[in-house]
């Protein structure tokens, strides 16, 4: 294996980190629309120690890209400008509303959240914060499937919107939404179920149910819209993740349904996360199908080996730290 | 509508100026928070501890404002110039991997402070401030190194194709203008903080004399203490990395200083006046030294004069500007202290209204001369987005419409700089803890 492959997995294991953790993020948004404050709570104190270390698996899947590949960096900035943009906007607003909500609402910087007389604008930066977190995944999800439908080129000339307009894309950011919906009011049961709250675990239980089985046939539906080069890359060296996808899915529900909620949560991520893997398998080595290769993009060797070698140290200092912090701080009773 | 190449660059100005002024926060803020926290656990002064919390609030602010805004510009770049990413993208891409990391450290370790008061003991949750403090710092110090090879690319080779090709992973690390440029962005960093927190604990003594107690007196203290520390050495750092420039882009030092022909014994400008002979002196030691002006560079490779020099004479006022108020505040420091230990009646700096004055006069300057640095840099670097290898308008998408990306642009960050100073300012109101009684304060009066 190359120092290429190697940032290749690099790139990947980045991405899928971002759609497992920061998607659970942006899902946890669609269940900030509520008029409980008691699951608006739940919402903040979920993620609100988590949700920056989260994003930055976003900043490192590009920094590591332009890096390893900077031609593939330059080829998809031109031709995703317009989901990115969204992306953007949405990553910004949600970002910069979730954190003025949060501190807004205190007057007193000891009280808990919500206490005191608010900060004007604070209900509105709310929901601004709550719709705002559907812009970015849907329109990631947008980019990946009009990426794997082959409707762009590498000069942008496919247009601002118009390649998106197509039932695979769309498909796709739904998927991306629901996904993010169901991860979010998974992890979320398990932390109504530690801050002992039965009336939220059910709600999001229910809720997880609900998406879950959506996210599935909003995926199965979208198997039939996939170019055929793409489905027999599927069916062959895609069809592990696949398998870890479908499995994963299922479980998920079935630990659920029983209310095992701590075990769900695994296998819930591991769907989303073999999707994202079904869909790099399906496109390697194709940066867009037929018309630009990964492998002609790519960094030169002299600068791919020492990246390399500080990804991987950087990952494992970061790795302890990370899992480090959510023992400490996951949420539990007061 | 302006033309795209204009749209872009203004849309980098943009980001970039937005991106700066809160990024700074972050980093030096960290570092109040840490020494507040740990004068508060060693003294048992609980003034100290709530700045510290305060502080931590209008940290965890300026961090999430500061992590979105920097997205924006790594993704930026590829949007606006993929030309210049797909080709340099890898040469400055160690740079952006090693702040990638140091965000990581400074996000997570920020969570731990902000919500582990109680969860962690008081010395665990000290220091889990220090990566936070140093992560941040790194951060800003790498990606200046980035910026630093675009000024002064090294490790370049001729490709296959004929073009250039990055073979160094550490050339932005090489880049004559690093050392010089990531003290400076350092130090930078620290004024800026330092002063914005002394400048709203002046003003709120000054706007209510009620609250010249020492909780406010300790705000003020520690922000100033970093501020007018930063002040002098950064003057220091200055010259050097003035030098550097004349070494390495003599086209950026003839703008910066106005030099319209090379010379013999040349002058230095201060604002309006003219002292001759006197740049031939600093930069080389001899009055009558040979210094490069424009004309020695090609007429389509210079860049615009009188923005880089005004910007550069406005940043050098500044910090001249401050260093006068550094030596100021220390007189007034020791004569408060000398007259307390004979007994005589000093009135403590922040009895006088003209300093306080001058404090709250002296909070935004340096962001106004950070801003102004950063012109000069990068104006100075024109018309080249990679100094003397890759123009500016190479670089450029071709998408068009990107004026339209600026206003939707301006109008979100307008929002959001709105919002964020009335945040800011809710989290500076509130209770403050109160003088202890009396005869503790009698203790606490000792000079430390």
């Amino acid at each position: 294996m190359s120092a290429l492959d190697g940032l290749g997995v690099v790139i990947f294991v980045g991405l899928a980190a971002y759609a497992v953790l920061g998607g659970a993020d942006f899902g946890a948004g669609l269940w900030d629309l509520s008029r409980d404050r008691a699951q608006r709570d739940l919402v903040a104190r979920a993620m609100a120690p988590v949700w920056e270390a989260n994003h930055v698996w976003l900043i490192f899947v590009v920094i590591t890209l332009f890096t390893g590949f900077p031609g593939a960096f330059g080829v998809l900035s031109r031709a995703l400008v317009g989901p990115v943009s969204i992306a953007l906007l949405g990553i910004v607003l949600r970002g910069a509303a979730f954190v003025f909500r949060q501190y807004g609402a205190s007057p007193d910087p000891d009280a808990p959240v919500g206490a005191g007389r608010p900060v004007r604008g604070t209900a509105l930066w709310g929901r601004v914060f709550a719709i705002s977190s559907l812009l970015t995944p849907f329109a990631f999800g947008a980019a990946a499937g009009a990426l794997a439908g082959g409707n762009l080129r590498a000069d942008g000339s496919a247009g601002l919107w118009r390649p998106y307009l197509a039932p695979l894309p769309v498909l796709a950011g739904l998927l991306a939404v629901t996904c993010c919906a169901y991860l979010a009011a998974v992890y979320l049961s398990r932390d109504a179920e530690r801050i002992g709250s039965p009336a939220l675990v059910s709600r999001f239980r229910r809720r997880a149910l609900g998406t879950g089985m959506l996210a599935g046939g909003l995926a199965l539906a979208a198997l039939p819209l996939l170019p055929p080069a793409l489905g027999g890359e599927l069916r062959g060296v895609g069809l592990p993740a696949v398998l870890v996808s479908a499995t994963g899915g299922v479980l998920g529900l079935v630990l659920l349904w029983r209310r095992r909620h701590a075990l769900a949560r695994v296998a819930a991520a591991s769907a989303p996360a073999g999707l994202l893997a079904g869909w790099a398998l399906g496109m390697h080595p194709w940066v867009l199908p037929g018309q630009v290769l990964l492998a002609d993009s790519a960094a030169p060797p002299a600068i791919a080996g020492p990246v390399l070698v500080v990804l991987l140290t950087g990952l494992l200092i970061i790795a302890p730290c990370y899992v480090f912090m959510l023992r400490v701080l996951r949420a539990h009773p007061d | 509508m302006i033309d795209d190449l204009t749209a872009a660059r203004e849309q980098m100005e943009l980001s970039l100026s937005f991106h700066i002024v809160f990024a700074v926060l972050g980093v030096g803020m960290p570092w109040l928070m840490l020494a507040a926290e740990w004068r508060g656990l060693r003294t048992g002064d609980a003034r100290w501890t709530a700045l510290a919390k305060r502080w931590s609030k209008a940290v965890a602010v300026l961090f999430a404002v500061g992590a979105v805004s920097g997205t924006v510009l790594s993704i930026e770049f590829g949007v606006l110039w993929p030309a210049f990413m797909a080709r340099f993208g890898s040469a400055i891409g160690l740079s952006f991997t090693l702040e990638s990391f140091a965000f990581f450290i400074e996000a997570i370790f920020l969570a731990l402070y902000l919500y582990g008061w109680k969860r962690l003991s008081p010395r665990v949750h000290l220091l889990t401030a220090v990566p936070v403090a140093v992560g941040g710092m790194a951060s800003a110090l790498f990606v200046t190194t980035a910026n630093a090879w675009m000024n002064g690319p090294v490790g370049l080779v001729a490709g296959p194709g004929g073009g250039l090709v990055a073979t160094d992973a550490l050339g932005p690390f090489r880049a004559p203008t690093a050392g010089a440029q990531m003290v400076h962005m350092g130090l930078a960093a620290l004024m800026c903080t330092g002063l914005a927190v002394a400048a709203v604990y002046a003003f709120a003594m000054l706007r209510d004399p009620a609250r010249r107690d020492g909780y406010h007196r300790r705000g003020l203290a520690a922000g100033a203490v970093l501020g007018l520390v930063s002040a002098p050495l950064q003057v220091l750092v200055g010259d050097w990395a003035t030098r550097v420039v004349a070494d390495v882009q003599p086209a950026k030092f003839a703008a910066m200083e106005s030099l319209p022909r090379t010379m013999d014994g040349a002058p230095f400008h201060a604002g309006p006046f003219e002292i001759p002979n006197a740049l031939s002196l600093l930069l080389h030691f001899d009055p009558n030294a040979r210094v490069v002006g424009m004309d020695a560079i090609a007429a389509p490779d210079r860049p615009p004069v009188s923005v880089v020099h005004w910007s550069f004479q406005i940043m050098a006022g500044i910090g001249t500007a401050l260093v006068a108020l550094a030596a100021w505040a220390l007189w007034l420091h020791l004569r408060h202290r000398r007259g307390r230990r004979h007994g005589r009646n000093v009135p403590h700096p922040t009895a006088r209204r003209g300093f306080l004055l001058a404090m709250v006069v002296a909070g935004p300057a340096p962001f106004v001369a950070l801003l102004a640095g950063w012109v000069v840099t990068e104006v100075g670097r024109q018309p080249w987005i990679v100094y003397r290898v890759m123009r500016v308008p190479e670089a450029l998408t071709t998408q068009t419409g990107l004026a339209s990306y600026l206003y939707v642009t301006a109008v979100v960050y307008l929002v959001l700089a709105v919002a964020l100073v009335a945040i800011l300012r809710r989290i500076a109101r509130g209770a403050t803890p109160p003088d202890p009684a009396p005869m503790a304060a009698a203790r606490d009066e000792v000079p430390a």
